[in-house]
């Protein structure tokens, strides 16, 4: 299978699992030009990413919309396959239902340790996982 | 430094609606800055301290919320320094972010409405963020300081951040969500829901009561690093049972002591 690693803005880190287990794949990120405006980032943020993508190697860098560009990409590379990390951020959400109707997508889970129930309090959520937070 | 200058001109022509701050921001991007920076946090002082403006604090929230860093790697990375109060704290801290992205996971775009209820009337909020505000022109040197900041360097301390908040909720009668909208751009780390639900934790639509502050407590936590307001018409300068008078017409009693800072 061939694969394609999108980067998302929640998780550039040039170590990522997904990135030692797509080594050889292409890697890209797309600054989305209508989410930059639409949300009025600003310029500190965007060298932030834009820095942090220059430590990952062979990072493609694009901006535009970002379906219509990763879905060039796919055809370009010839790839059947995209490879993210998962972000509860509802617009990269959306994004990646757009992408389902025309790849198949691997999403890399966050880890952090979750509840059953509906958390409405951090004061519950502590009480219930505070031994796994603070055990190593 | 060249080189960010250089990024800087770089990125200036490629999205051009962007505004120019003429300065970069203190907080390079990157994993490898992310780490330097865990490598100078003291996190033994962190206890005590980190409810200060000067206090010692990671500052590692751009490098964690963009993904630098793993929430679980410096998690881990804490724990190795033995147990202590600090360590604890910091872990905590750390729990937050996953509560929000938990239930941020779970209601998707709904956390951009509000939560619940809120505690008190919002219902002549304003719903779009005054241009004072946006400007960092309100004329109370404080909040403008915190503004400024913000604008300058795509960061703020968390404490700076909620009295940020409350102010402009609370005592200018602003809807949480046009505040949000505007410090989620500002910030490096801008996350809806770290950002998001933070705000409505100030407004009360996702806790038990409004996040208010006062003069004695901006003073103790903030007073270093702020130019001094001017006394006349201060509308800090009050005690918590004449703020909620005030800005919530009685509707809302606040506990007796709010000065701890503990203001999660």
């Amino acid at each position: 299978m061939s694969a394609l690693v999108w980067f998302n803005e929640d998780g550039l880190n040039p170590q990522h699992q997904m990135v030692q287990d797509y080594a050889d794949s292409p890697k890209v990120y797309v600054f989305d030009v209508e989410y930059l405006q639409r949300w009025a980032i600003a310029k500190h943020r965007i060298q932030f990413i834009y820095e942090s993508l220059l430590e990952i190697p062979n990072i493609e860098i694009y901006k535009g919309e970002t379906v219509a560009v990763l879905r060039q990409l796919i055809t370009d590379y010839g790839v059947n396959e995209v490879v993210t990390s998962e972000t509860p951020n509802h617009l990269v959400k959306s994004w990646q239902d757009e992408l389902l109707k025309y790849t198949s997508l691997i999403t890399y889970p966050e880890v952090y340790p979750t509840i059953d129930s509906r958390p409405r309090r951090f004061s519950h959520y502590w009480r219930k996982c505070d031994r796994e937070w603070l055990t190593l | 430094m060249e080189g960010r200058e250089a990024i800087a001109d770089y990125l200036q022509a490629e999205f051009p609606f962007l505004e120019d701050t003429g300065v970069l921001s203190p907080y390079p991007g990157g994993r490898s800055a992310g780490l330097q920076r865990l490598e100078q946090f003291q996190l033994e002082k962190y206890g005590k301290q980190r409810n200060f403006l000067d206090g010692e604090v990671g500052r590692l929230s751009p490098y964690i919320s963009r993904g630098c860093m793993e929430l679980e790697e410096v998690r881990q990375w804490a724990l190795k320094r033995g147990k202590s109060n600090s360590v604890e704290k910091f872990v905590s801290e750390l729990a937050w972010r996953a509560f929000f992205h938990l239930v941020y996971e779970e209601e998707g775009d709904r956390i951009l409405k509000d939560m619940e209820k809120p505690k008190v009337s919002m219902r002549q909020h304003q719903t779009t963020l005054p241009e004072d505000i946006a400007n960092g022109e309100t004329g109370i040197p404080s909040m403008d300081t915190f503004i400024a900041m913000l604008k300058e360097t795509g960061y703020l301390h968390n404490h700076a951040r909620m009295y940020l908040a409350s102010y402009i909720v609370h005592f200018r009668h602003v809807s949480w969500r046009a505040g949000a909208d505007w410090m989620y751009g500002l910030l490096i780390d801008g996350d809806f829901a770290s950002n998001h639900l933070s705000w409505q934790w100030v407004a009360s639509t996702f806790s038990h009561k409004p996040y208010i502050f006062n003069r004695e407590n901006l003073e103790r936590y903030a007073g270093s690093v702020l130019p001094g307001d001017p006394r006349k018409g201060d509308p800090f300068n009050y005690s918590y049972e004449e703020l909620s008078e005030q800005l919530f017409g009685g509707e809302y009693q606040p506990e007796q002591s709010r000065t701890s800072g503990s203001y999660r």
